[in-house]
Order: C-alpha cells, then structure tokens, then sequence
C-alpha cells in the first residue's frame, strides 16, 4: 500500500482542527455521527484555548485512481514553547499543508512554521481556507503567501473546511504532490519516536514513525538513546481510534505499547531499534526538552503542600517536559520550582492545576533560565532570582535570547518598533507581506518577551499583531538581581532579574504597592528595593499609633473579642519576614501586578 | 485553642449576677449614627412592651436582689412619668437594689424634666447618665440631637439637684469638627456639677445612615490624627477636671466610677432584659432579639426572645477577662484570673505579652498588668494578644 505522511501548519484559529474533521470524515475514517467537534483536540483545555498542545497522529485509508493509499496525518503542537516537538514530528513527514485564513492572511506563526517546514524539506501544499467568508480576499492572502513564504499563486488549494469545499481536491494533491517515504522494509530497525502519552492502564503509549525496517508485535525493542530494551506488546495505528495491528514497515505511522510505565523513559526524538550489534544508527536531531521559564507554584493555604505535590505528579506522568522540584521560600512557605519550555506550556500546566485539582495557587514572576560566569570562571545555570550571587561574583551575567516575528498591519509598524525597542530588542528584518501588513523581525531577550510582550503587541495593534518567537542563543547583558527588602530583611519570593536601567523604575513600583499591603506595625516598616547592599527605592509604613475601641460595655463584649480573634487570626496566616507579618494576599498582589508602573 | 475544654479538670463554678441591665427602646428618633435597638414613633407599644418585660422579668421565678441596675436606651426616659413610675415598679418588684447599690438611668437632655427626675429619685435611682454628646450647636445638629446648649446645662443642673450623680456622654471626632470645637465642649463639661464623664470617638456603624453617608461620600469621617489628638486633649482635661480616667473611655470623680460598667470589664455576670440586651449568667451569653416588634411579640407568645447564644468555657472567660479588663486604667489581676479559672496567661500568653511590653504598650508588675501611656491609645492591639 501506498503511503503518505503528512502534517498541517497554521496559525491558530485558522481552521486546522476543522479541517482534520473534514479529513477524516471525507475518507471515512470516522462517519458523521462520530465525529465530534474537533476530535483530534482531545483534551477540553486544548478546546477551550483552540490550541493543540500535544501531537497525535491519525492513520487514514483513501481509493485513488483505484488504488488504496494509507494516509498518515501527524498533528503537531502550533506553539512555539514546543519547538522541539515540532521538529521531530516534521522529521516523521514528506509533506505540509501550509493552511492559511482567507481573512486574516500569513501570520507569524505560519511564518516561522513554514520556514520550519522547510528545513525539514518538506513538500510544501499551501491552502487557504475559508474561502466561503463573507469577508474572505483570497486574492490578496495569496500574494502575501507568495511574497512571505515562495508560494505559487496557482499551486494553491482552496478549500472551506467548514462547508467541505475543495477537500477532494486537496486529497488528490496530497497524494500527487508528497513524496512517497523512502527506506526499505528490509532494512535494520530504525523508527522515530515523535510523541507519546499516558493511558492509565496500558501505561506509555509511544508514537513511532518507522524510518527502515519493520517492527513486530512481540519484538524486542531498544531505545537507542535512553538505552532500555523492551517487549512490543501490542502495536498499531490510530484510525482514528486505538486498533492494533501486527507490524509496521518502513514509512508507516503507529504507536507501541511495552509495559512502559513512565513517560519520563520515552524520549521524543529517540531512536527504536533492535537489541545487539546489528542496530540501526540512532536518527539525528535528538536532544532534551529545555526549559526556558521558572516560576514558583506555592499552595496558598499552606495545608495544601502535600495536594500540589500530587497534582503536579500526575501532571508531569502526562508531560514529561514539566519539571518540578520542592521549593521553600520564606514569604511563601512550602511549594515548587517549576520549569516550563515556555510562557503557554506554563499558562497551560496552571490551568491543568486548577481544572484538576482544587489546590489555590499562589505563582511567582515568572522568569527566564539565566547563566552566569562567575569570578572563578565557572558558569552557573541560574533558575530563580534568590540563586544570582552577589553583584562582585559576577563576571558575566548572560540571558537567552529569541528572534521573534511580527507581523502587523502596516498602520502599527511604528508602534510595533518602539515597543519593540523599549524591550531591547535589535531589528533584524523588515518586510512586506503584502499591500497592508509587514513582518518585523526582532532580537528581544526572552526575559522581555514572556514580561507583557505578547498583550503589549496585542493591545498596541488592535489585537491585529502576531508574535512568534524561537531560541537564538545567550547574549551577555547588563542585568541585576533587585531584591525587596522589608525592615532589612529579603523577601525572596519578590527578587526578580532585571536589566540595570529598569531596575530603579521596577523597583519603585514594586515598594509602593507593597506599601499599600502592608498593615501597620507597633514600628515603622521600610519598604525597600536594593541592588546588593545598594538600595534604589524606598516607602515606610508608619507606625500604629491608634488602634482602640471607645464604646465597650456587656453587649459589645462577644462582637469585639470576635472581631480582635479574627485579627489574630489572620496575623497567624500571615509569613513574618522578620518580625514584618505580611499576609499571602500582600505578596499575590505585587506578583500578580508585576512590576509595571 | 480556645475550644479545648479546660473545665474538665475542674467543674465550672460560676458565681451568680448581682447586676442587671434594662433596655428601653423608645426614642423620640433615631439619630444617624445609633445602631442601637431603638423605636421611634412607636409610643403606642409602650404597654405591650411593659408586659413583654413583664413576662421575661417573670422567667426569674422570683426576686434577685442586686447590687447594680442599669436602665439604657434607647431613652428610658422618653415616655411619660405614669409609664415610667410603672416601669420603675415592675424592676422594684423583680430586681430589687441591694443596700448600698447603685441605680443608673440613661436620659436625654430634651426629655428629662422634674417630673421625671423626682419619680426616679423616689424609685431609688441614684446616678443618671445623659446623652449630652456636645454643646455646640453645629456639631449637634450634624449628630441629629434635638437639644441645645441651654438644654444640655439645664438638664444636668436639674439632674444634679435631684440626683447628685450625674453621668454626661460627649462625643468626639465628629464630621467637621475641629480640635478647638472639642476643647469647648470640655470646657463647658468641666465647669458643670458633673460626677462622671464618657468620651467617645464617633464610629461608623454598619446598617446606621451614617455608615451609608460616609460610603457615598456625603460625610467626612475626622482623620486618624486628629482623633488621636482629641482623644489626648480629653484625657488631659479630665484630669484638669478632677476626673481620673480609669477607662479608655470614662472618667470620674474619686469613688464615682461606674459599678455597673466596672462588672462588665471584670467579667462578672449580669442578667439582661428588654431588645437587644445581652445577659451573661452560668457561662451563657444571651443576647435578646434586636427589633423591639419581635422582643415584644416573641414575649407575649412566651417564647424565648433570645436571637443568639454563647457558651463561655471557662478558658474563654480568662481570656475575655483580661483582653477587657486590661482597658481599666488599674490594670487586671492576672493572679486573680488564674485562681478562678487555672489559666495562666502570664504562661500562655507569654510571647504576646512580652512582645506588648518590648512596644511599651503594657507594664507586669508582678500579677498586675496594665496599659502604659502609649498602649492606652492602641488598647485593642492588647486586647487581641491576649484573647
């Protein structure tokens, strides 16, 4: 049988779940009836945000010219947070569905996506869709398509995933125009692993693109990076539900199930092959998830410790690339440093916290990975603010930076620029999509980026301006750790990193809405921002001098003792930082409103 | 904490009330500031009302005999002299003073006159307390009382001569008032044949049509500082007077302090009657159902007018007796608690009286505890460390 594997890039929103419906109903993969509102997007979160985060992959049959062709869908995550992801399941395809909204056009995300295709030399079929909108341009869409990413005006389908126009058609020019896989059925073992999850009975589920050979039911397997040797106990390919089969062949798509029962020994991007000298060689592009974004997750009822910690284990059984490690902070008492691949894959992990477990969070600014040269010479990997040394430890303090894509209507290019600037960012590019929008191309600390970047180029453009960002690399900068500092003593859960001609202005924020949620002491509080010993801002909190209840005779006495207990009640919920008592909701408003102003 | 039962190593003992307090609700109006349970323009229940107090004075079973009687407001005296001799009558019958007790009565300067005075002489009424608040005329009219200047001092000088124990409340820190408005009203207070003196910072009471002015914005509540000042100027003036303060809020010539209040601070249990009163006897504290209408109805159904109810464990009661006791200027015997009810709180509340001490807000002089200078005006920060 003829095999095709394929994938769709797009922006979100602009119908690629739709359009995988429309596949698999026109194939008769699923029928009608079975065919809920985007079933690939399985997981209600991924529904509600119109976003697919983790991969899956649909095995389709289709008759072509009297032939029957296995048509292999892979779904890849839009977002860059899981950039890695995305290439290894690019590395499973020989073809792209470039999908592009007849109204909005090329947006970022379909930009960095198809350049990301095309690394991967994938054959590139660009379609637009909804074509059937009151307000498409097709015509226009497809000169920024031609000018931004090579396409052919002629070569474009278009389709209405919605109303089913022009899915025939583009099924024929999958088929016609996507290389048939290479490799030999003969061939030593050798299939890529491109994603996997969790079933709480079969344990790992592992996505295999076989590359050479065939892989058997009852086969021993090895993991060539992890290095572990398994038992195939049952294989197949998802059409679109689990349906098992007895062996894969060198371009076919499936999944392995081998009484794994961790996720964290399934390596996206690792190589199957067999036990013993005869391996094939391991696939290339591996490497580890990487994260790139810290925060703190703190139960804000400290009771809830032990909850959290469960939560975010069964969290991370379906997400290895989710780390946690236990965290104390004085401000915040008992909770977690979480590492992220990004700011969504980390909005996502809350969100999942809070959908699937009834712990209140309290979460830090978030932050970036940081290195650090120190004046030995050694270089420090730095994930929280409390861990940067002190100002004269530090040779050379080093943040990541990422190229980010904007693209915007051409009237906010100059308000795009100067945000852009504001963020240090360096311009790398500028050009023109079309009539009426440009890509901007920016070099901004990650640190700026996950800060407000995003909702800034949102609200700066009229919610027309798209942001894609991927990793270039770290670059030496000025930056420092502020520290708030309350009558002398650090309140580590506020340190935050950044760059030395913020600091005074972040600073000056941060103190004055710490101020307004601080209650009076018997004593003057100060409220300070300090680079190392150097302090940059400061408030007082002034001292009680009056705190007394004129009228208290027999009937008053049960209303006020209730009234004195609940103050002492909530003195005791408080974290004293020093012999400073700050309640948990004096912290959460300053993270909550960062540190803008 | 505080629910542990301590009394289980001992049973409680509590002793038996020999005070008593009374709560007429009858007003001419109700002021913008008063959450207390009050009817104004309902004089037509006066009767129905004597009886419901008749019915749950009854729930006595007999006579107590006490040492002190407080007859609050409302305005107790705002009903005719008839219907006051009858109410006098009813607590005779019921609650008869001891010997050498002390009998207080609440009135208004526009209310009280001779007629009055002289029925509640002749009852035995021996210290009355009058809702004076201010003589100013504008301060008064911002407070909604319906007297004058003229009235204020005619009133308490009738009341000195009929009663020779006259109580006066004024109150401070009203909107617009000024430091030199304050001094006047004390000036005026110290030159009146008064025995006693109660001062209050004017507060904003939920449910009151003040609270609801201050929210939108129509009344200015006097800042922080200012009612600190006043507060001191008070103190000072009181003292000038030859009125010792020996509470946050009361001042008063040598042996003229409140029995009845000074029972309260002490934790000694008091029967309560009428609307809205609380009574506190063998570790219940009872507060009666606030509308006057229900208090009636619920009476003369023979139903229990109660809305609320306590139980005080003995524990409960150290504490409370400290936090409140430490607002007398005296100071309170923590030696004394312990021995009534095994609680230590120079043990268990040790850290929060250390801390106390280390902000100067309290002396410990062996078992005595007492507010210093600088704790008198942050008097609840102690009380809430020691509850």
């Amino acid at each position: 049988m003829q095999v095709r594997n394929f994938c769709i890039i797009a922006h979100i929103d602009h119908g690629k779940s739709t359009l995988a419906d429309r596949l698999l109903e026109f194939t008769g993969t699923v029928t009608k009836r079975e065919m809920k509102e985007q079933l690939l997007d399985d997981l209600a979160l991924e529904r509600e945000r119109g976003i697919t985060i983790k991969a899956r992959a649909v095995s389709m049959r289709y008759e072509h010219q009297g032939e029957t062709y296995e048509l292999n869908l892979i779904d890849t995550p839009g977002h860059v947070d899981f950039q890695y992801e995305v290439s290894r399941s690019l590395a499973c395809c020989e073809g792209a569905l470039l999908l592009v909204d007849a109204f909005q056009g090329v947006e970022a995300q379909t930009v960095a996506n198809a350049y990301a295709a095309l690394e991967h030399e994938l054959s590139i079929i660009p379609v637009i869709n909804k074509i059937d909108l009151t307000h498409a341009r097709p015509d226009e869409v497809a000169f920024e398509m031609e000018q931004s990413l090579g396409c052919e005006p002629d070569t474009i389908v278009k389709v209405s995933a919605k109303a089913g126009i022009g899915i025939e058609d583009l099924l024929t020019t999958v088929i016609e125009k996507v290389p048939s896989p290479g490799g030999s059925a003969d061939a030593p073992l050798q299939a890529m692993v491109f994603d996997s999850n969790y079933d709480d009975y079969r344990g790992a589920i592992t996505y295999i693109r076989v590359m050479n050979g065939t892989v058997r039911k009852g086969q021993k397997i090895r993991f060539l990076r992890a290095g572990s040797e398994h038992e195939v106990v049952e294989m197949g390919q998802f059409r679109p539900h689990r349906t098992s089969c007895d062996s894969l062949q060198a371009g076919q798509v499936g999944y392995l199930i081998c009484n794994i029962k961790s996720l964290k020994d399934v390596h996206i991007g690792d190589t199957v092959s067999t036990p013993g000298k005869d391996a094939a060689q391991p696939l290339t592009g591996y490497s580890r998830p990487k994260r790139m974004v810290y925060c703190g997750l703190f139960p804000s009822d400290g009771q809830d410790f032990s909850e959290l910690r469960d939560a975010l284990g069964k969290l991370s059984i379906n997400d290895p690339s989710f780390e946690f490690e236990p965290e104390t902070s004085d401000a915040l008492g008992f909770g977690f440093r979480c590492g992220f691949l990004g700011l969504l894959h980390m909005e996502i992990v809350q969100q999942r916290l809070e959908h699937e477990s009834d712990v209140d969070l309290v979460q830090t600014a978030p932050n970036v990975t940081y290195e650090i040269v120190d004046k030995r010479g050694e270089t420090l990997t730095i994930h929280k603010p409390q861990d940067v040394p002190d100002p004269g430890d530090i040779e050379e303090f080093r943040q990541p930076i990422v190229r980010c894509s904007i693209v915007v209507p051409n009237e906010y290019i100059g308000a795009v620029i100067k945000l852009c600037q504001e963020r240090r960012g360096i311009q790398q590019g500028q050009e023109y999509l079309g009539p009426t929008r440009a890509m901007l191309v920016y070099d901004i600390p990650l640190a700026e980026v996950i800060y407000d970047l995003h909702d800034r180029i949102k609200s700066s453009t009229r919610g027309y301006g798209t942001l894609d960002y991927e990793m270039r690399g770290y670059e030496a900068a000025d930056l420092v750790r502020m520290d708030i500092l309350v009558n002398g003593n650090r309140v580590d859960a506020l340190s935050v990193v950044c760059h030395r001609a913020d600091a005074q202005r972040r600073g000056r924020a941060v103190v004055k809405k710490l101020k307004t949620e601080i209650d009076r002491h018997m004593f003057e509080v100060a409220v300070q921002a300090a680079i190392g010993s150097r302090v940059i801002a400061r408030e007082t909190v002034s001292a009680i001098r009056k705190n007394v209840t004129a009228k208290c005779y027999g009937g008053d006495i049960t209303r006020k003792r209730k009234l004195l207990q609940k103050q002492k009640e909530g003195k005791k919920r408080m974290k004293a930082i020093g012999s400073v008592e700050i309640s948990q909701k004096a912290f959460m408003s300053v993270l909550s409103t960062g540190e803008e102003g | 904490m505080m629910s542990t039962a301590s009394e289980t190593s001992r049973p409680p003992s509590w002793p038996s009330p020999t005070a008593a307090y009374i709560h007429i609700p009858f007003c001419r109006h109700r002021c913008g500031y008063c959450n207390f349970s009050v009817l104004a323009g309902r004089d037509d229940l006066a009767d129905r009302f004597l009886e419901a107090l008749r019915w749950e004075l009854s729930r006595l079973e007999q006579p107590q005999t006490v040492d002190t009687l407080f007859i609050g407001g409302g305005t107790p005296t705002h009903l005719p002299p008839a219907w006051l001799e009858r109410l006098l009558q009813l607590l005779a019958d019921w609650l008869p003073l001891a010997d050498d007790g002390e009998f207080s009565v609440e009135a208004n300067p526009g209310d009280i006159d001779r007629p009055r005075l002289e029925r509640l002489r002749a009852a035995g009424v021996n210290r009355i307390s009058l809702g004076v608040q201010s003589f100013a005329a504008d301060k008064l009219r911002i407070l909604q009382r319906d007297h004058d200047e003229a009235q204020a001092r005619t009133a308490v000088e009738q009341a000195a001569e009929a009663l020779g124990n006259v109580s006066i409340d004024l109150i401070f820190a009203a909107p617009e008032e000024t430091l030199e408005g304050w001094q006047r009203d004390l000036a005026i207070a110290a030159e009146l044949p008064i025995t006693h003196l109660s001062t209050y910072a004017l507060t904003f009471e939920k449910g009151t049509e003040f609270w609801t002015r201050r929210a939108r914005g129509g009344l200015r509540q006097a800042d922080e500082d200012l009612e600190l000042q006043m507060y001191q100027y008070a103190r000072q003036a009181g003292a000038a007077a030859g009125l010792a303060q020996y509470e946050i809020s009361n001042f008063a010539r040598p042996g003229r302090q409140c029995r009845h209040n000074l029972g309260y601070w002490r934790g000694r249990p008091w029967y309560g009657f009428g609307p809205g009163a609380t009574g506190f006897l063998a570790g219940q504290r009872r507060t009666n159902h606030r509308s006057p209408t229900t208090y009636i109805r619920r009476c003369l159904d023979g139903s229990d007018p109660a809305q609320e109810c306590e139980t005080i464990t003995v524990e409960h009661w150290a504490y409370e007796r400290a936090a409140f006791g430490v607002r007398m200027i005296e100071g309170v015997d923590l030696e004394a608690i312990r021995l009534d009810t095994e609680v230590d709180l120079r043990k268990t509340r040790s850290q929060e009286i250390a801390d106390c001490r280390r902000w100067g807000l309290v002396r410990l002089e062996g078992e005595h505890l007492q507010l210093t200078e600088k704790g008198i005006a942050v008097a609840d920060t102690v009380s809430a460390a020691l509850l």
